[in-house]
């Protein structure tokens, strides 16, 4: 029983390592800055910046990490906390990446009106794509929506890397960005924004999943035959799920044309769908701090590791070619021998050195889709 | 109401197979062309049967979808290619100089990579798993990429195209005054033999019968004390090696890359689903279908801005079904 004077306190208490993560991220660029003598906001030449100095440098590094994680939670808001997989979340990610390129580059309105109505209609567009896919597939038991959403993706794949219009497998360079949100100008405050719509993404899918909506994402991924039975209409669940998951996915896609200032057929690669699968299993399904551990994980290790080289007598290996062999074991070791992921399994240790039963930490063996009742 | 359904699918399969052969008679112009779009059609149809049949069998019996089928296809191509020619890994040029006996080799050798592989998969990593589905299914995702990146660590990420010639992949026949490859309807045939081979061993044999019931009901068959886990073993090294030795007879058009596997595994999906999900006939038409739609699209695509239709095109054809037939063409009740 708290008073509600306290909350604010309480709340704190309870969230003090989201908080303090978060803090450390705000307070980050001025931290590398002031360790390695370089300033955050790059080096002034005339009246540009130029983006040089390892501040700037870990910013982007952040930046791709804060896409991915957005990537990775949206991920997991279907897969993890809905029970449904979907091997095509490139497409939304994608999708959101051209959607504001072609507006920002195709439509010759005013910059700040073009991104503003590139937000919207692409975030828009992947809600709308989302509930179209699903709404054709998910009627369906089993693995035809892991088909139909790979497909659906790979035809854009395909699409995108013909269609003449977007200069196909080239792409095209983005030239016209506002001035403040510009990374080759004004890092910083792109790092800000990313920043923010990382920890609007950890906050909406918390407060998404532990409202009485989240209840039922669950119980459909527990059970969809007794959610069902209980009395609500699954389907329509499962289509707000990947909607908003598609949406989120859809932003994280535009963060990352506007860091590389590029739109080229890649957004749409299933490199943009393994990536956060690998990310959200590595870390933990269906629990809230795992995809980002996996992605801030997975992207820092890829980082530190691009460009060393083992040496074995006379032969010496790029990590950079292995990087794929190792990330794909890994990831199989994980499946087999730890399928809850690093925050999954640590829970359960915790759970279990607390004497607690961890009975409810099982494997979700109820995540068969085919389970009958 | 079994009947009707069964009925329906019947007059859908015809009416877009005509309505494929009508526009394929349309775009081509001559009967030389559209023989040679359907012998396209047929050829690809085939490889895509290979791919497909071992999805199929699997997933009907075991309810794993097998997102590695691909790989295995991808490797049968690189193990062919690199047994036939100067400078692989396995070099058997010097050994066996005549290419038609070399090439032999090379389909065998790919077939037993393929079957080995298809092993070790399933009794080391799929196996802890059949508790757990959806793992099942993130695993042989996960295996697909390391094999790829295995491939491409072996063979490098340049892709080889066929350069070693050898009677049969030469010789042409000639028809209606065009000139046919011989190779393609060496490939057609040996499709066929296996849709054959398949359907009387799924038909006629003990282990065909101990696998039907399988798709029905495999506690019910483990109850009667057959080994269900060994049968499973056997189908999925089969898919394995159908898949290799698939790539292996495609090698020699399509040559070795890393991408080969992809695709394929994608209209392959495609098909299986097309024709419903664990149906073996389903399989064999949805293949046929969407190897013929492939060669029509790309007959209709010469000249036009439409270079992507071929690629989306069985794609576009799996969604046209599945509007009409939500569990595919010879599915059952997928509810």
């Amino acid at each position: 029983m708290t008073p509600p004077r306290n909350s604010l306190m309480q709340t704190l208490r309870e969230n003090w390592l989201p908080a303090a993560v978060m803090l450390f991220l705000i307070l980050f660029p001025f931290i590398v800055g002031a360790l390695t003598d370089s300033s955050p906001m790059g080096v002034a030449r005339g009246d540009r910046m130029v983006m040089r100095g390892e501040s700037v440098r870990w910013q982007s590094v952040l930046i791709e990490v804060f896409i991915l994680g957005i990537l990775a939670m949206s991920y997991n808001l279907i897969f993890g906390f809905t029970g449904v997989i979907s091997f095509g979340h490139a497409l939304f990610f994608g999708l959101g990446g051209y959607i504001l390129g072609m507006f920002l580059e195709y439509t010759g309105m005013d910059t700040g009106l073009a991104m503003v109505l590139g937000v919207v209609v692409g975030v828009a567009a992947a809600g709308i794509v989302g509930l179209i896919v699903g709404f054709v597939s998910l009627r369906l038991r089993g693995v035809y929506f892991t088909i139909f959403t790979l497909a659906v993706a790979e035809m854009c794949y395909i699409f995108f890397s013909r269609w003449q219009v977007t200069n196909a497998e080239d792409g095209f360079t983005i030239g016209s960005l506002p001035a403040w949100l510009d990374p080759t100008q004004s890092r910083l405050n792109f790092y800000y924004i990313a920043l923010a719509l990382f920890a609007f993404t950890y906050l909406f899918i918390r407060r998404l999943v532990n409202s009485p909506t989240g209840a039922v994402f669950k119980a459909i991924r527990e059970n969809e035959d007794r959610a069902q039975a209980v009395g609500f209409n699954t389907l329509n669940y499962k289509l707000i799920s990947i909607a908003l998951a598609g949406m989120l996915a859809a932003s994280a896609g535009m963060l990352q044309v506007i860091l590389n200032k590029k739109v080229g057929p890649e957004v749409l690669g299933v490199s943009y769908t393994v990536d956060p699968l690998l990310m959200t299993i590595i870390g933990g399904i269906g629990t809230f701090n795992g995809p980002i551990l996996g992605s801030a994980g997975l992207h820092l290790l890829d980082v530190f590791f691009r460009d060393a080289t083992i040496t074995i007598g006379e032969t010496s290996i790029q990590i950079a070619n292995l990087w794929g062999l190792l990330l794909g074991s890994g990831f199989i070791l994980v499946v087999i021998i730890f399928p809850l992921g690093i925050i999954g399994t640590w829970q359960r240790w915790r759970l279990k050195a607390r004497g607690r039963i961890a009975k409810a930490a099982r494997p979700d063996p109820s995540m068969n889709p085919k389970t009958e009742p | 109401m079994v009947r009707t359904s069964r009925n329906t699918s019947i007059v859908a399969i015809i009416a877009i197979i005509i309505a494929l052969l009508a526009v394929g008679w349309i775009t081509a112009g001559s009967i030389g062309n559209f023989g040679i779009t359907v012998m396209s059609g047929l050829f690809q149809g085939m490889l895509l049967f290979l791919v497909a049949s071992g999805l199929s069998i699997i997933f009907g019996l075991m309810d794993v979808l097998n997102f590695a089928q691909g790989a295995y296809f991808m490797i049968g191509a690189y193990v062919a290619y690199d047994v036939q020619h100067v400078g692989g890994v396995i070099d058997l040029t010097t050994t066996i100089p005549d290419p038609n006996i070399r090439f032999v080799f090379a389909v065998i050798a790919a077939i037993i990579v393929g079957a080995g592989l298809g092993v070790i998969l399933e009794r080391g990593l799929l196996r802890p798993l059949y508790a757990r589905p959806v793992f099942q299914l993130v695993l042989t995702f996960g295996v697909s990429l390391v094999l790829a990146e295995i491939v491409q660590f072996i063979w490098t990420t340049t892709p080889y195209s066929w350069t070693e010639t050898f009677g049969i992949r030469e010789s042409f026949f000639t028809l209606f005054d065009q000139r046919f490859s011989t190779y393609r309807l060496f490939v057609i045939g040996m499709g066929v033999v296996l849709i054959v081979g398949i359907a009387a061993l799924l038909r006629y044999t003990r282990i065909g019968i101990i696998i039907r019931a399988g798709v029905e009901d495999s506690g019910m068959v483990e109850a009667l004390g057959i080994n269900v886990r060994a049968i499973f073993t056997l189908v999925f090294t089969l898919g394995c090696a159908i898949a290799a030795f698939g790539g292996a007879v495609a090698a020699p058009f399509l040559g070795a890359s890393s991408t080969i596997g992809t695709s394929f595994l994608l209209q392959g999906i495609a098909v299986v689903v097309l024709g419903g999900m664990g149906s073996y006939v389903g399989t064999a038409v949805g293949s046929v279908m969407v190897g013929l739609a492939i060669a029509v699209a790309q007959s209709a695509a010469i000249g036009t801005d439409f270079s992507a239709l071929p690629s989306i095109t069985p794609m576009l054809l799996l969604i046209l079904v599945l509007l009409i037939r939500p569990s595919g063409l010879f599915g059952g009740n997928a509810r």
